[in-house]
């Protein structure tokens, strides 16, 4: 654990817009679309265990290569954040072990690095439903604050995400897209250490933009 | 560069302004600061301590000695609650008190902490005639703040340096002057003593 905090929205910034250039500088050759979205995040899993409540910050970015007609490779990057406020006991798995009672402030922001594969359904400029999978995992910075105490956890954890989704054309290059991404990791632990599996679903909602 | 492409680096850049913040939180209020930490030697069976001996002495830090010197600063008020509550809980969980240190399978030290606290280490009480070895170590380091409340019990048959069997720390109570502060004492103590069920296993 390491009480650490990192800019990462500096990051991904900075990766929107390498992003945005390259789909710029690809337009011609009709194979790439990008997306970005407005992300909310429903915990799940053991996550729902230590945050109930749904996160309303988050950003999705998608980069897609179309490899065949229906069939698309890509990049997926994202930022989930969850945040909750309870009173309430905390069991401490240290050592010594033991327990702490206070009023405390639980905050998870996820960010998703992964490769992705999709197909699509119907035809190129009409509603295309799709199915898909990420792989890859997150960097995720944990933390949770009891009053005086402070307890960081950031670490990459890997983990996949099946996602479901349909592209919504308005003009000619460019659409609505609205997605449900299933993030579960495999392995990690939680703020204070505990082994934990993180799962939420990410929905998306925003622009697809392509050549 | 096309438009859509502009218009979407614009919709980034204010997306990241307004999403900056990593850790959005609240302000906290003084309630939100009441916290009570417990820990316990996962070794111990405490099934084998049901008698209790307890100093009406309350105790703070000494920083230069590191040993307990008595706390003057406490009002008989408060001081009364806080012994009041620990002995109330502690004879409903099974404890019996005595007042013969020979017959006390436990002793409990209560500590008010005077400054800034950073806790850990190890202390000796004014206590150590009640024989053989009551120096004891509070096994976490973390800075408390002035009125932090620590009840630590103790193995009165240990003779070495270890940390209390059970420690119990509310944090910065005492600093609070409003008139609440008697049911937060009680409260807080209570609390302590229902997060740590295994106190009263056996009896």
């Amino acid at each position: 654990m390491k009480i650490t905090q990192i800019k990462f929205w500096q990051l991904l910034s900075v990766l929107a817009l390498t992003i945005l250039l390259f789909s710029s500088s690809y337009a011609q050759r009709e194979q790439w679309y990008g997306a970005l979205t407005y992300s909310v995040s429903v915990p799940a899993g053991d996550t729902k265990d230590i945050i109930e409540d749904i996160g309303w910050w988050g950003l999705g970015l998608d980069y897609r290569y179309m490899v065949q007609k229906n069939l698309s490779v890509g990049l997926y990057f994202g930022w989930n954040t969850m945040y909750e406020k309870v009173t309430g006991l905390t069991e401490l798995n240290t050592d010594p072990p033991g327990a702490i009672y206070g009023t405390q402030e639980n905050t998870i922001n996820s960010f998703p690095i992964m490769a992705s594969i999709h197909y699509y359904f119907g035809e190129r400029k009409q509603l295309r439903p799709y199915i898909g999978l990420n792989a890859g995992g997150s960097v995720m910075l944990q933390r949770k604050a009891i009053g005086i105490y402070l307890w960081d956890n950031d670490q990459w954890q890997w983990g996949v995400a099946p996602e479901v989704g349909v592209a919504i054309p308005v003009e000619r290059d460019f659409g609505l897209l609205i997605n449900g991404k299933y993030n579960m990791y495999f392995s990690g632990e939680d703020a204070i250490g505990n082994d934990v599996n993180n799962a939420y679903w990410a929905i998306n909602v925003g622009f697809v933009w392509e050549p | 560069m096309r438009k859509t492409t502009l218009s979407l680096i614009i919709f980034i850049a204010a997306a990241i302004f307004i999403l900056q913040s990593c850790y959005p939180g609240d302000e906290l209020t003084y309630s939100d600061t009441d916290i009570v930490a417990t820990f316990y030697d996962k070794d111990a069976d405490f099934s084998n301590y049901d008698t209790y001996i307890m100093s009406d002495t309350i105790y703070t830090f000494d920083d230069e000695s590191q040993s307990l010197i008595p706390n003057d600063d406490i009002s008989l008020t408060n001081k009364t609650t806080i012994l009041n509550g620990i002995e109330s809980n502690l004879e409903n969980i099974g404890f019996n008190s005595t007042s013969n240190p020979s017959d006390a399978d436990v002793v409990i030290a209560v500590v008010v902490t005077s400054s800034t606290w950073v806790g850990g280490g190890c202390y000796y009480g004014y206590w150590y005639y009640w024989y053989p070895y009551y120096s004891w170590c509070y096994p976490v380091y973390y800075t408390y703040d002035t009125g932090t409340i620590i009840i630590a019990m103790i193995d009165r048959s240990v003779t070495e340096e270890r940390p209390g069997l059970w420690i119990a720390t509310i944090n910065g109570l005492l600093s609070d002057a409003s008139t609440e502060l008697q049911s937060r004492i009680n409260q807080n103590i209570d609390q302590a003593f229902s997060q740590s069920p295994y106190l009263g296993e056996g009896k």
